[in-house]
């Protein structure tokens, strides 16, 4: 992140932080219902918090295992599917984008593919590809990463204004934290109550928005 | 590489796929299909939020299991603080004058090595293993090849990597999702030469060893081997 649109930025670190920006859109996200199974999460992602997790497990433990019962007609496969969709709800929690959508697709897709990967290793198929691989977290992630790179073209600090202010609101807010409040990515996180994940994930699209309108894309 | 494809797989299928139900050689096949095909990758999103929603309001009988304990040992365990990096895989796949870049969960597929035969008429197979139900192959038909006209048993569906061909029904490029049943009867042909991922599912007829007689592409090889054998 040590490009010219963040040099530009570091100008205007001198605002009294928690300052609304001129054009900076506040996050929905700061209003999280707190007994949503978003605002749980968030919480599971950014303070480990064991209370938010284990409402979640009592959310969703038996819906995974009656998806195991359907799939699989085995109790203990069904108990055992809990255990690793729950895990890896834990695991992962950090990793969670709210942008690909919510809490409860994202369990889902973790219920089906760990049950897809048991199921397959009961059958011996062929261990080259994971559920994990089929259904891949995100494809629109890779084309972001490739997009990011550098290069240094001189820019008016009026014009990356403007360019921010065209960004989506959610990604705005995320620039405003990281590069003109000059927070840590987890600092961010926290004060706009969203997953790491989600916040760098932003970052980067946003990020990666403004170096192909800077023309500093590589 | 993102091409816009003008052939895609059923919401039926897309629906299946979202929820496990197929095959592994179709889910590949589809998975490949919607790195390539940002209309599908919207509807699948959609109808994966459809299938949460569905599964979470579903009143099952399933006695309410008490798996206390289990949350407690769940935390004791580390989280993942960020993605893992990407093991070096193979994504691109070598033709005659040109390299492809392959969708990732097929240059995943690939990265045991791929093995290619010719088939003659122009046509070259590398067969991968994904699953004991269906066949999956690559196909590689040199440009200007042809197949004899032929029918499909079970189906077969074949997503195009790269160049193109035609046959009766259309013309197929890259990213092209094409799903052919037992009905369908076609002669495909390529003036450029194209690079497909296929998938026939029909296991009675393979355990007869009565695929490739079935199979579009081999009918070469067909005609050849009857020959050799006098029929």
């Amino acid at each position: 992140m040590d490009n010219l649109a963040e040099k530009q930025f570091a100008v205007r670190k001198a605002s009294p932080p928690g300052c609304t920006e001129v054009g900076m859109v506040p996050s929905v996200e700061n209003n999280l219902d707190p007994t949503s199974d978003e605002a749980l999460l968030v919480k599971v992602s950014n303070s480990k918090s064991k209370e938010a997790f284990d409402q979640l497990f009592d959310r969703f433990a038996n819906k995974v295992f009656a998806h195991g019962m359907k799939i699989m007609r085995n109790e203990q496969m069904a108990k055992d599917l809990v255990q690793e969709a729950m895990l890896t709800v834990w695991q992962k929690a950090p990793l969670y984008n709210m942008d690909k959508g919510n809490v409860q697709s994202w369990i889902f897709t973790i219920t089906r593919n760990r049950c897809f990967d048991m199921l397959r290793k009961q059958k011996r198929q062929s261990a080259v590809l994971s559920a994990d691989d089929i259904w891949p977290a995100g494809f629109e992630d890779a084309e972001a990463l490739s997009e990011a790179e550098r290069g240094s073209v001189e820019v008016q600090i009026s014009q990356i204004e403007k360019l921010v202010r065209q960004l989506p609101a959610a990604q705005q807010a995320v620039v405003e934290q990281i590069h003109i409040l000059n927070r840590t990515h987890e600092e961010a996180a926290q004060f706009l109550e969203i997953p790491l994940g989600t916040l760098k994930s932003r970052l980067r699209l946003a990020m990666g928005k403004l170096r192909q309108s800077l023309g500093t894309e590589s | 590489m993102i091409s816009e494809a003008n052939y895609h797989p059923s919401t039926e299928m897309l629906k299946k796929f979202t929820a496990g139900s197929l095959l592994s050689g179709l889910n590949v096949a589809i998975s490949a299909h919607i790195e390539l095909c940002e209309t599908c990758r919207h509807k699948t999103s959609k109808i994966e939020a459809k299938a949460a929603i569905d599964w979470l309001q579903t009143n099952d009988d399933q006695k309410q299991n008490d798996f206390s304990g289990l949350a407690l040992d769940i935390v004791n365990q580390p989280q993942i603080e960020k993605p893992r990096e990407k093991e070096a895989i193979l994504d691109q796949i070598h033709m005659l004058d040109h390299s492809v870049s392959l969708p990732k969960v097929l240059a995943k597929a690939a990265s045991q090595g791929l093995v290619w035969k010719q088939l003659g008429g122009g046509i070259n197979q590398a067969l991968m293993h994904l699953d004991d139900e269906t066949q999956c192959e690559f196909i590689y038909m040199k440009p200007g090849s042809q197949t004899p006209m032929h029918k499909h048993q079970g189906s077969e569906t074949t997503l195009v990597l790269d160049g193109s061909f035609n046959d009766e029904l259309g013309h197929y490029q890259r990213a092209d999702f094409i799903y052919r049943t037992e009905k369908d009867m076609h002669q495909p042909r390529s003036e450029e030469g194209c690079l497909c991922f296929s998938v026939l599912d029909s296991p009675l007829t393979f355990t007869k060893g009565l695929a490739r007689l079935l199979n579009p592409f081999f009918k070469y090889q067909f005609r050849r081997s009857a020959a050799g054998r006098g029929i």
